[in-house]
């Protein structure tokens, strides 16, 4: 083992963990079951090319559980739907608020916050408005390494 | 079938993609060191912004207009790009990626008759999922397909697409498009093609074969105008290799000492070494320029071009960027006010068993090289470009101990914008 050295950087192909298994020992019954290792990138990002970052700022999405400093998924190829978590461009600047679709046949359509201190937006001009992203995954970091 | 999908001015639609209220509003992009407009959005260009204003001249020429300026962030451009070609790779049987907003694909395998339908789709697709626009065109040759994808781009009715399928739209198309606009006619090429008559691509292909073949002798030429007339004829292995690279830049201010200049060029030389590896071949001729201001008439002039034949053709940092150093040692006069320099690589092949030359049998010690290039492109590719760079690729620090600044901290870049997709530090703020 002296002459392996474990460097980081981007590998063409995953370390299959069969391929560690002792030389000259005997095999694995497990091998004949083997089945590839979960992994988050494959399983959750459906649509790599769509998908973008973002960081939660302040405390508007506060009950839905979205909290100040926490990462979001967003995925552009998932056409939101009432209710929908999104990702807007409103104001010049980003904001992630519920979609609300209610009033979409009256000419106007919100984007609510899930905190009672925030105010509801109403969109009736779609030159200044751009639904920019769905978000589909939350992320929260509870140890830092 | 081939088809081209083309980036629509596709700097601008990078950094549009994080500023949504950039959209309908004049946006140019500089180059580097912030010199001069390098792209235009559709509306800098109805305002009669040119390619290549120098910045400190679009204040002057344009008073009374808001436009939009960036200095280029090639960190997000080649991310962003790069998620185009995937969807791409996704949609087509066949893809090259030609140039960082061009991608050639071959569409064998996709019914004629649903082509058109294929095509508008994949420009939904993009436009969706990445945010920016692209033309496709469609054509049984590569330059007809080029012609196509400009039709696309200029004219709203085609939604993006635009397919040159019968002999009538093949004469419309040449008929509309200026002779220079060919690909494959290069400047001088299109200037005396003019000057012959054929002001028009299809003034050009009206031609007989053998009129063309007596008049320019030379094989490229020919094979536009067999294109042009419908033939297959530009191999598809010729798009793979570029003849030449060249990496240069005009400095921001002018530079006299041989120690500043010296870094640039090999700085430049280290980006030919790293753009023949990623294309996989290798060069055997480096050659570099150097020259100063020619619109300064109040100051002496001067400027020179020489190359080195290299022993072993090669692709490895430190041999390229040795050798450029030598001939800027040899060109280099003091007592001027440089304003560019540029590293040129030239006989450009592939990186198969490279010829060992008998006087350089050192093998073990290039296949030392290969390898260390390997690894120092693989670490600049995962934390970022200029993680590692050679000695001499290092500018003086701004306070004059030592030399540690890498060439991105060099050059100026006053309004470059983030890097989302890139970089943690960047991701978009949600309010």
């Amino acid at each position: 083992m002296s002459n392996i050295k474990i460097i980081k950087g981007a590998f063409e192909s995953k370390l299959e963990l069969q391929d560690a298994s002792i030389v000259a020992g005997f095999p694995s019954p497990a091998d004949d079951y083997s089945h590839d290792t979960l992994d988050f990138n494959r399983d959750f990002i459906k649509h790599p090319e769509a998908s973008f970052y973002g960081e939660v700022e302040g405390e508007s999405m506060r009950d839905a559980g979205l909290n100040d400093g926490d990462r979001v998924i967003i995925d552009r190829a998932v056409v939101p739907h009432d209710g929908s978590i999104v990702v807007a461009w409103w104001d010049g600047g980003f904001t992630m608020k519920y979609l609300d679709l209610t009033h979409r046949n009256e000419g106007y359509i919100e984007l609510r916050p899930a905190n009672p201190d925030f105010p509801v937006f109403k969109v009736d001009n779609p030159e200044e408005f751009e639904i920019w992203g769905t978000v589909i995954h939350q992320i929260r970091t509870f140890e830092k390494l | 079938m081939y088809g081209i999908a083309d980036l629509d001015n596709c700097y601008v639609s990078c950094e549009r993609v994080f500023r949504p209220d950039l959209k309908g509003v004049p946006v140019v992009v500089l180059s580097n060191n912030d010199g001069c407009v390098v792209a235009r959005s559709n509306e800098a260009k109805a305002l009669g912004v040119k390619e290549g204003t120098p910045y400190f001249q679009l204040a002057q020429q344009f008073p009374n207009q808001k436009i939009a300026v960036f200095s280029s962030n090639y960190e997000l451009y080649g991310e962003l790009t790069s998620r185009v070609v995937s969807i791409i790779r996704q949609e087509t049987p066949a893809y090259f990626r030609y140039s960082i907003d061009e991608c050639f694909m071959y569409l064998d395998g996709i019914e004629l008759n649903q082509l058109q339908q294929w095509g508008e789709h994949l420009h939904k697709r993009v436009k969706r999922e990445v945010g920016m626009p692209i033309s496709i065109g469609l054509a049984p040759t590569k330059t007809l397909a080029k012609i196509a994808s400009k039709l696309a781009k200029k004219f709203e009715a085609y939604r993006h697409c635009c397919m040159i399928d019968t002999d009538y739209k093949r004469e419309k198309a040449l008929e509309w498009c200026p002779i220079e606009d060919v690909w494959g006619i290069g400047r001088r090429y299109s200037a005396k093609l003019q000057a012959l008559g054929c002001k028009t691509a299809l003034d050009f292909a009206k031609h007989h074969k053998d009129w063309v073949r007596l008049t320019f002798n030379n094989i490229n030429i020919v094979r536009t105008w067999q294109e042009l007339n419908g033939e297959d004829a530009v191999p598809n292995e010729q798009l793979a290799t570029k003849k030449s690279i060249c990496t240069s830049r005009s400095f921001n201010g002018m530079i006299s000492d041989m120690d500043t200049l010296r870094t640039h060029v090999s700085n430049y030389a280290a980006r030919c070494a790293e753009k023949l590896r990623q294309q996989k071949t290798v060069a055997s001729i480096v050659g570099v320029f150097v020259n100063t201001n020619m619109f300064r008439e109040d100051l002496a002039q001067y400027w020179n071009f020489q190359e080195a034949r290299l022993v072993t053709p090669t692709s490895s940092t430190i041999s390229i960027v040795k050798a450029a150093c030598e001939v800027l040692q040899s060109i280099y006069r003091p007592g001027y006010q440089y304003k560019k320099a540029g590293v040129i690589v030239m006989g450009i092949g592939p990186d198969s068993p490279i010829q060992q030359d008998l006087f350089d049998v050192n093998a073990e010690q290039i296949e030392k090289m290969r390898r260390l290039d390997e690894v120092v492109d693989r670490i600049n590719r995962m934390h970022g470009s200029e993680t590692i760079v050679i000695g001499s690729q290092q500018y003086t620090r701004k306070d004059g101990k030592g030399k540690a600044e890498v060439f991105a901290n060099a050059i100026k870049h006053d309004f470059k914008s983030k890097n989302p997709t890139t970089r943690w530090s960047d991701i978009i703020k949600l309010k």
